[in-house]
């Protein structure tokens, strides 16, 4: 048991949580219990409107939980400050947003830097990591393009980069692949699957695309807020 | 820190269209600040230097009272001691005793109140600008005999007494013994000052022939120095002053004799400023919502930088920082423009003599030569550093209490 809960990067126990839209409550999390553990390639399918953003923000402490157990890294995330659920976003999840992920007067390489940058690194590391990790995601051509000059898949890219440079316990990704076309979505999550594979990154991501679920390691379903089944 | 310098440098030049505007008028804002301080400056010093070259001199020697009431009771006698301080003092260009009484001049069409002033020719050609002033048209010339039944008259009293070189007028005034005397005298020369109530009340005279006509024997009533420049006016009184044995008398810095042209020129300093505040607030005005838009419209972006890990003081900062480039580019552009504008006008002059009659009241003459300082410039750069600073605050503000989950949902 005790070995267990040690391995789980994600660890959540009865979480609810309900939204004030126009004096109506909205269930978004009906109780979710769920256990991530470290190198797992685990992917949240539903519909629109089933809650995998409420869930992805929680965990990444952008939003708060409203009832029920939330640890992340080993950390409580109830009752964090502000500023300590700032650092654990900095240090320990890595971000992929559906789309403008990226600072745009910053070039690709500057994007990935940033984040050690808020971590303290020198710039020559900074500068070292940051290149060969963008060279990691194939695009060593495109290291002082600035987000404008690049496709969305690229784009994609940086933002897979930026998420992972930082080594952080786990990245969380909302529908990374919503914004792009089949193909091009497809390498993308080839890319995150081999970087799960060859480095054990652990992905936690969300879709609605079937061609997408497929590639999971392991399939959460969502309904409504809850959990209907899930897949090993 | 260097990242949010560069973050907010390349956020500057993002919409370059409105940056540009915040930054010209600012730059318009700097450059009208810098004309209208240095012509502010040029006229107020002008003024100084033609009142100080006329008549104030930089320091002079009074009997204590003189300042208020110019009478001859109000004379004394140099003593040794006197001149033996005005050789040994540094900084005095020179000196030169005068002959002060308040008289009536008269010619046979009319009459004017006037300042007789009895002056020793040669000394007075080193303290004041009289010499310079004056015409050399119909052979009129400056004294040269102290002794002599001479007097100098501006051309715009000989206009109003209808008199030309060598016409003979008459003095009138009150003398040791508070009995009505009167000289007549010739007019040897005229002369034309930028200072119209100097030309309407002085004239004058040989300093001997004026003693005499008053019975004042050897008696002065003051001591003009000309000190190498207008600033160490003050210097010269305290190295004068231990020379000066009679304790009725005293040693006067120019400042304390026009304290009049000193609060004026106060005054116009705090118009200026009140100007300046106005400026300056549209300018704070139009960059807080240059600002209010630049956030606005990076709403989610702000977001995901905080999603993740940036901390709020770091977004300000950032804002900060933007605001503070604009508010710098736009200064530099100014000050540039400033400079540039006031270095070519304070060489060549601005021609005001359209309106020379009120400048000639103004006692400024009729050319301004536009005068930039050193003070005036680090105002400008203090003053336009703190309303970009103050402008930015509050869409700072903003920026940094952008709250992610609300920035993510918003695209
Ligand atoms: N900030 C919010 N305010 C009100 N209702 C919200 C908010 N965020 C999400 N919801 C609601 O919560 C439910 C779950 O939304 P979401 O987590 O975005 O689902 P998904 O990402 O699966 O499409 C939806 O009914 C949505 O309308
Ligand atoms: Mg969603």
């Amino acid at each position: 048991m005790k070995k267990r809960e040690q391995s789980s990067v994600i660890e959540i126990k009865g979480l609810y949580k309900d939204y004030n839209s126009d004096g109506l409550a909205v269930h978004a999390l009906n109780g979710i219990d769920l256990s991530i553990k470290k190198g797992e390639f685990t992917a949240i399918a539903g519909p629109s409107g089933s809650g995998k953003t409420t869930l992805l923000n929680i965990i990444g402490g952008i939003d708060r939980p409203g009832r029920g157990e939330v640890k992340v890294a080993g950390k409580n995330l109830n009752g964090m400050k502000r500023g300590e659920l700032s650092d654990l976003r900095l240090n320990s999840i890595g971000f992929i947003f559906q789309a403008y992920n990226l600072i745009p007067v910053l070039t690709a390489v500057e994007n990935v830097e940033y984040v050690l940058l808020l971590q303290g690194a020198d710039k020559k590391e900074r500068r070292e990591r940051a290149e060969s990790i963008l060279r990691d995601v194939g695009l060593e051509r495109e290291l002082k393009r600035k987000p404008a000059e690049m496709s969305g898949g690229q784009q994609q890219r940086v933002a897979v980069a930026r998420a992972m440079v930082s080594n952080p316990e786990i990245i969380l990704a909302d529908e990374p692949t919503a914004n792009l076309d089949q193909s091009t979505g497809s390498a993308l999550l080839d890319l995150m699957r081999n970087l799960n594979k060859e480095r054990g990154i652990t992905f936690l991501f969300s879709t609605h695309d079937s061609m997408v679920m497929k590639r999971a390691g392991r399939l959460i379903n969502l309904r409504d807020g809850r959990i209907v089944a899930g897949k090993k | 820190m260097i990242i949010y310098l560069k973050l907010s440098w390349r956020n500057v030049w993002r919409n370059k269209r409105r940056s540009l505007i915040v930054i010209s008028s600012i730059a318009i804002g700097v450059f009208f600040m810098l004309i209208s301080m240095a012509l502010v400056n040029g006229m107020n010093y002008q003024m100084i230097d033609n009142t100080i070259s006329t008549s104030l001199g930089h320091v002079a020697i009074h009997k204590k009272g003189f300042d208020d009431n110019m009478k001859i009771s109000y004379s004394f006698n140099a003593d040794s001691g006197i001149y033996e301080g005005l050789n040994n003092t540094p900084g005095i260009a020179g000196w030169a005793p005068r002959v002060k009484v308040q008289g009536i001049v008269r010619s046979s069409e009319a009459s004017q109140g006037v300042m007789i002033t009895g002056i020793e020719p040669g000394k007075e050609k080193g303290v004041s600008d009289i010499f310079n002033y004056m015409l050399n048209t119909d052979g009129s010339e400056f004294l040269d005999n102290p002794a002599a039944g001479d007097v100098l008259i501006s051309e715009q009293l000989a206009k109003k007494l209808d008199v030309v070189t060598g016409d003979r007028i008459v003095i009138m005034f009150q003398d040791s013994r508070d009995e009505i005397a009167g000289e007549a005298l010739t007019v040897r020369g005229m002369f034309r000052s930028p200072v119209d109530s100097f030309d309407k009340y002085v004239i004058f005279t040989g300093i001997k022939k004026l003693q005499k006509a008053a019975g004042m024997n050897d008696r002065i009533s003051e001591i003009s120095i000309r000190t190498d420049t207008r600033d160490e006016s003050t210097v010269v009184k305290s190295g004068i002053s231990p020379f000066i044995k009679d304790p009725e008398v005293q040693a006067l810095t120019w400042q304390e004799m026009a304290p009049s042209m000193m609060s004026a020129i106060r005054l116009y300093d705090a118009m200026m400023f009140i100007f300046f505040g106005i400026i300056f607030i549209t300018v704070i005005f139009s960059v807080a919502n240059t600002m209010i838009m630049a956030v606005m419209e990076r709403f989610h972006e702000i977001g995901v930088m905080k999603c993740i890990g940036t901390r709020p003081l770091n977004i300000f900062i950032m804002i900060i920082f933007e605001a503070v480039n604009l508010g710098l580019a736009g200064m530099a552009a100014g000050l540039l423009a400033g400079t540039v504008f006031n270095v070519v006008l304070g060489a060549t002059g601005i021609d005001l003599s359209l309106f020379s009659e009120s400048m000639r009241i103004w006692g400024t003459g009729s050319v301004i030569y536009p005068l930039i300082m050193f003070k005036d410039i680090a105002a400008a750069a203090v003053i336009v550093f703190l309303t970009a600073f103050l402008a930015a605050i509050y869409p700072a503000y903003k920026a940094a209490k952008i709250k992610p989950l609300e920035a993510l949902n918003y695209i």
